[in-house]
């Protein structure tokens, strides 16, 4: 029906005639349609991404001392002597768990290491031997390794692997350079990447010691920074959840431990990255305004160039309605031209930052993110048409005779 | 019928507010024109021709008097039935020919119907009159840039009559034309009036008004002589 308009023809060729111009007005409308589709693709893809990996680790209660509530005022808690969850709790956890779990008692700190002459700094977990294989694994690319690590030997995380072109065998010195003792342990496995998870243990960037030795460097012993419950069962994590709730935290208003699961990590995690992702993208939405002024400018020059045939026009009984219509179009093109180069770019640019920024396009393709491009798009057309109603209103309104007699 | 003027101008007078003072463009001006009459306007510059042509037109309306067209008074009327009414009563033959520069010929000539229709023309009559008028298929593809001013002005013609309108208003069709051309264009004129049309032409070349049958001298706003 468009195309059979007579005006919509009349403004196909306004802007063919000014071909370079308009282009230029619809490279904003690119920019902007870019800006907002790549924006809320990047985000969206790590939001999806963030929820896979956190999902991954959805079978597992985290119990951890609330030594915040738990402190006196002006109460700083350091890393190695802050009371953490106590043996009784962690007998009563036990009990609690039963057989529906996995019980692995954790102590960690920040530490710094150094390789050579190289330092470092990242986590340091002390973990029973025994417990390791429960939720790590090793990657033996690296060399032939093992996760029976006895007091002078260490597990040391993927990426750090990496920075530090680790392998099986390699010496790693816990603590500074300025440190007054610097124990050497040997490396005895390079752990599989684990990302971002939910159950605070992050060893890509950490390292993993025999939990013996831990204590005997650190301190602390039977005061471990977090227990982690493995359920069996995912849909009995709730229940498990208050079970432990009951038992351990008797007194209401100050609870001893922290309880907590992926669940609550996730919706923590995702709503913080979508108010960056809508952040961002009221950024590109500003570049949309900009653009927005120059289609306004070009519409503008569009009319005052075409007085006389809106003389013409209005002289030989055209409608009002008519001649908004033509420009209206003549804006709508506009966006058209700019929203789809936008679109087609911001698909090839959307899927080389995901690919850069998260390292996988595998989520780049589900609707939540892929959507982000007709959405944009359509703002994009949008904007246009708002742009180009002032100009179209005015044009509609000129006077015929005047307008006859411009030249 | 023609008992009724098709066109009845009652003490119209048109001024317009200018820095310098208020100018009387056409001063408590009476004319009837009935139907099927060929008319010459004639005066020279300031006379008040080309207000009286827009006045006619229904471009503007007057400051004080009435102006009926087919029995209606313009000033009572709408916007909208005014534009109507241009599309419909009145064809436009302008000096400057002004066809729509970005239409081929064909298309300038089909404009009018798509107005009044609201779709495509699929009658052939932009055809058909673009052949009276002496345009061949091939020309009417063209752009107006690309046509010879007579060859415009036939376009122009063509274009004015496609909606049948009862009144032709024909501002110095001629002017802008060789003299042999311009002859040519009045012939095709004579010949819409024999056909029925009222044809209303402001000129300021006597040998152009003597086509008429009856021609209105404007001096200074007033009607000196008819």
């Amino acid at each position: 029906m468009m195309k059979g308009d007579i005006f919509f023809n009349l403004s196909l060729r306004s802007v063919r005639l000014n071909f370079l111009r308009s282009m230029l007005a619809a490279i904003g409308i690119v920019i902007g349609v870019v800006a907002i589709a790549s924006m809320g693709m990047l985000g969206t893809n790590m939001q999806l991404e963030v929820k896979e990996q956190l999902s991954a680790t959805a079978n597992t209660i985290v119990i951890s001392s609330d030594t915040v509530r738990m402190g006196p005022p002006g109460f700083t808690p350091s890393s190695s002597t802050a009371s953490g969850v106590t043996k009784s709790e962690l007998t009563k956890i036990v009990s609690v768990v039963g057989s529906n779990g996995t019980v692995i008692p954790i102590y960690s700190t920040d530490g710094e290491f150094t390789i050579n002459s190289l330092a470092g700094r990242g986590s340091i977990y002390g973990i029973d031997p025994g417990d390791i294989g429960k939720f790590l694994t090793l990657n033996q690319t690296y060399g032939n390794g093992t996760i029976d690590i006895g007091a002078g030997e260490v597990l040391v995380g993927a990426d750090l692997a990496d920075d530090f072109n680790l392998k099986v065998g390699t010496r790693i010195r816990i603590g500074s350079f300025t440190s007054s003792s610097r124990p050497e342990l040997r490396i005895a496995g390079v752990l599989q990447p684990r990302g971002t998870v939910a159950d605070g243990i992050s060893t890509d960037n950490g390292i993993v010691v025999n939990s013996q030795w831990y204590t005997d460097q650190f301190g602390g012993k039977d005061e471990w920074t977090q227990v982690n419950v493995i359920v069996k069962n995912v849909d009995d994590i709730s229940d498990i959840e208050s079970a432990l709730d009951a038992k351990i935290n008797t007194n209401a208003k100050t609870p001893s431990v922290r309880i907590t699961d992926a669940s609550s990590q996730l919706a923590t995690e995702t709503s913080t990255l979508s108010t960056v992702t809508t952040f961002i993208m009221a950024i590109g939405g500003i570049s949309l305004l900009v653009a927005a002024v120059s289609i306004f400018n070009v519409m503008m020059m569009s009319v005052s160039e075409r007085i006389q045939e809106i003389g013409i026009l209005l002289s030989i009984g055209t409608e009002k309605g008519e001649v908004r219509r033509m420009f209206l179009y003549e804006a709508f093109i506009l966006g058209l031209l700019g929203a789809g180069i936008g679109g087609v770019s911001s698909l090839l640019i959307g899927y080389t930052v995901v690919d850069a920024m998260i390292g996988t396009t595998a989520y780049l393709f589900q609707p939540a993110s892929i959507l982000y491009v007709p959405a944009a798009m359509a703002v994009g057309v949008v904007v246009c048409v708002i742009s180009g109603m002032y100009p179209a209103w005015r044009a509609s309104n000129m006077d015929p005779i005047d307008a006859l007699r411009s030249e | 019928m023609t008992d009724t003027p098709l066109i009845q101008l009652v003490d119209v007078t048109k001024t317009y507010h200018l820095e310098s003072g208020d100018f009387t463009a056409l001063d408590h001006v009476f004319l009837d024109i009935k139907e099927n009459d060929f008319v010459a306007i004639m005066g020279p510059s300031g006379s008040g021709k080309s207000t009286m042509m827009n006045q006619l037109g229904i471009l503007d309306v007057p400051t004080s008097g009435k102006l009926f067209i087919s029995g209606r008074e313009v000033a009572t009327m709408s916007n909208l039935e005014r534009t109507h009414m241009r599309r419909d009563t009145i064809g436009y033959i302008f000096q400057k020919f002004y066809l729509i520069p970005l239409l081929s010929a064909y298309e300038n000539v089909e404009y009018p119907l798509i107005l009044k229709y609201k779709k495509r023309d699929t009658s052939g009559k932009a055809s058909v009159l673009l052949e009276q008028v002496g345009i061949d298929k091939d020309m009417s593809e063209h752009r107006p840039t690309q046509l010879s001013g007579g060859q415009q002005q036939r376009v122009a013609i063509a274009r004015a009559l496609v909606n049948d309108p009862k009144i032709l208003l024909c501002d110095e069709p001629t002017g802008n034309l060789d003299s042999r051309t311009g002859y040519q264009i009045m012939d095709i004129v004579c010949g819409l009036h024999k056909e029925g049309k009222t044809v209303i032409l402001v000129t300021h070349d006597p040998k152009i008004a003597e086509y008429a049958h009856r021609t209105i001298r404007l001096v200074d706003g007033r009607i000196a002589a008819s």
